[in-house]
């Protein structure tokens, strides 16, 4: 039985008060931190209370969707989806070979595995957005810097992917196969690649689904798709054309998310 | 003068860390023997049977296979020292998502060109060598079934016709048995003993059950605390 003033005696032991200091100080930092956020971000509910009217406004104005000018939207759906096709294969192309380098069992040394991983990591880190937004200056406004944008961020995404894919390759195989005398590409071949297929094509597809998802912004920046009309609409306050967007996008997403979670679960 | 031996080890040693895993292994086996190695579990028989095969690179020692040096083979000649010795080990081992057929074409890969590997179009040879192994090993009418739909036993058979279609004159063997019901696990050793009488493979295996090792081999090595006797 432990009685009461043992624990009272316990509390009072020095280190358990230093932990209690501890732990209070780190409650302290936290909620200071936590505060600190709340002022840079610049928080009111006074400007949300002010607003709110206006939004309301906006709401009304926004019903019926306005879908008179629905072949452009439909033009500006299907290029955004487009974007993402080819955007991703293309990433796929990049990220085929640096996957190889970047997976612990098919990099030829070290000393490529760990540069291989800071590229795809910084690849990863930046969004396809801020690509873009660099392609555009580069190329032109138009669907093709979108495309580019996406390939370069999906490129370490899907090599990041694929590589930790190609990580969970049964090793037995492998060995047996490298005992038949093959070497690294033929093993590579005719072993690993059929182990890991199916993961490798879901998550291609999963990053599909995700750009396609993703991409719809990039139209703000001038990089083609659904995007650029959304952006038009906003500035000039044509809401119920907005809405009309809005509903495009949700109906596109939903048809490909499902078009891929379909085929996923048949992979897997 | 007599034929080189299949296989012959000397002083192979291995050591992890604090624990000397295999001290000093030696042995000869000559064609057409079918040798077991005997030992419990954590004696060092997997340990032999990785350092023989350099998938485990041992600390010391020599092997020969045939006529060539293993130990010190690098790169190109270390896989084509390889090609000499056909392995089975205990958890089978195959590329689940290929057929039985498939997986015994995996014994060809040392021969053949990689285009070919890599389009799956094998040369005649290579396709009749491997159903002619796949005959051998009584899974003819298997061919086509994805190896992850076969049995315990029959994998460990397309197993042995893997190494069989490598066309190896050693045939090394990890535990063959050791995942499979006694009936099946008969079945499989005793098939390894007609291949060595008949073809006279140099067969080595390792095995932690007496009984097996007195049924089926010629003869009996023991394996006790790293140290091959």
């Amino acid at each position: 039985m432990v009685s009461l003033s043992d624990v009272r005696g316990r509390f009072n032991e020095p280190r358990g008060v230093l932990r209690r200091l501890g732990f209070a100080a780190a409650l302290l930092i936290g909620v200071a931190f936590y505060v600190a956020c709340l002022n840079i971000a610049d928080i009111s509910l006074a400007k949300l209370w002010a607003g709110l009217p206006r939004l309301a406004g906006w709401a009304v104005r926004a019903w019926p969707p306005d879908f008179s000018e629905w072949p452009v939207l439909l033009h500006r759906a299907a290029e955004t989806v487009a974007m993402a096709t080819v955007g991703v294969s293309l990433g796929a192309f990049i990220a085929a070979p640096v996957c190889l380098l970047a997976a612990r069992n098919t990099t030829p040394s070290v000393w490529l595995y760990h540069p291989a991983r800071w590229v795809l990591n910084g690849l990863r880190g930046i969004d396809s957005f801020v690509f873009a937004l660099i392609f555009v200056a580069a190329v032109g406004l138009g669907p093709f810097a979108g495309v580019l944008g996406i390939a370069v961020h999906s490129a370490g995404s899907i090599a990041k992917l694929w590589s930790e894919a190609i990580e969970t390759a049964e090793a037995g195989p492998i060995e047996a196969v490298t005992m038949s005398g093959a070497g690294r590409l033929k093993v590579f071949l005719f072993a690993l690649l059929p182990d890991v297929m199916p993961q490798l094509a879901s998550s291609l597809l999963y990053l599909w689904e995700f750009n396609v998802r993703s991409s719809t912004v990039l139209g703000i920046v001038g990089a083609g798709g659904i995007g650029q009309e959304l952006k038009n609409s906003m500035d000039l306050l044509q809401f119920d054309r907005l809405f009309a967007i809005l509903l495009v996008i949700l109906a596109m997403v939903t048809v490909i998310d499902g078009l891929s979670a379909m085929l996923r679960r048949r992979l897997l | 003068m007599t034929a080189p031996a299949a296989l012959r080890i000397t002083g192979v040693s291995k050591r992890y860390g604090e624990v000397q895993a295999l001290s000093g292994a030696s042995l000869t086996l000559r064609a057409g023997e079918f040798v077991a190695v005997l030992g419990p579990s954590g004696s060092g028989k997997s340990t032999l049977f990785r350092c023989i095969t350099r998938l485990t690179e041992p600390d010391c020692g020599e092997i020969f296979v045939g006529a060539h040096t293993l130990h010190n083979a690098q790169g190109a000649e270390l896989a084509r020292r390889r090609r000499d010795i056909g392995v089975v080990f205990q958890q089978f081992n195959l590329i689940r998502r290929r057929t039985a057929l498939e997986n015994v074409l995996a014994g060809r890969l040392g021969n053949v060109p990689w285009w070919r590997v890599a389009t799956g179009m094998f040369c005649e040879r290579d396709m009749a060598l491997a159903m002619d192994a796949l005959d051998a090993v009584g899974l003819s009418a298997q061919r086509h079934q994805r190896a992850d739909t076969l049995s315990g036993g029959q994998q460990q058979r397309v197993a042995v016709a893997r190494a069989l279609a490598q066309e190896s004159h050693v045939l090394l063997a990890d535990e063959p048995v050791a995942s499979l019901d006694p009936e099946t696990a008969a079945s499989v050793l005793s098939l390894m003993q007609t291949l060595a009488r008949s073809r006279g493979l140099a067969v080595l295996c390792t095995l932690h059950q007496p009984q097996y090792a007195k049924a089926y081999a010629d003869r009996v090595m023991q394996m006790r605390e790293g140290r091959l006797s």
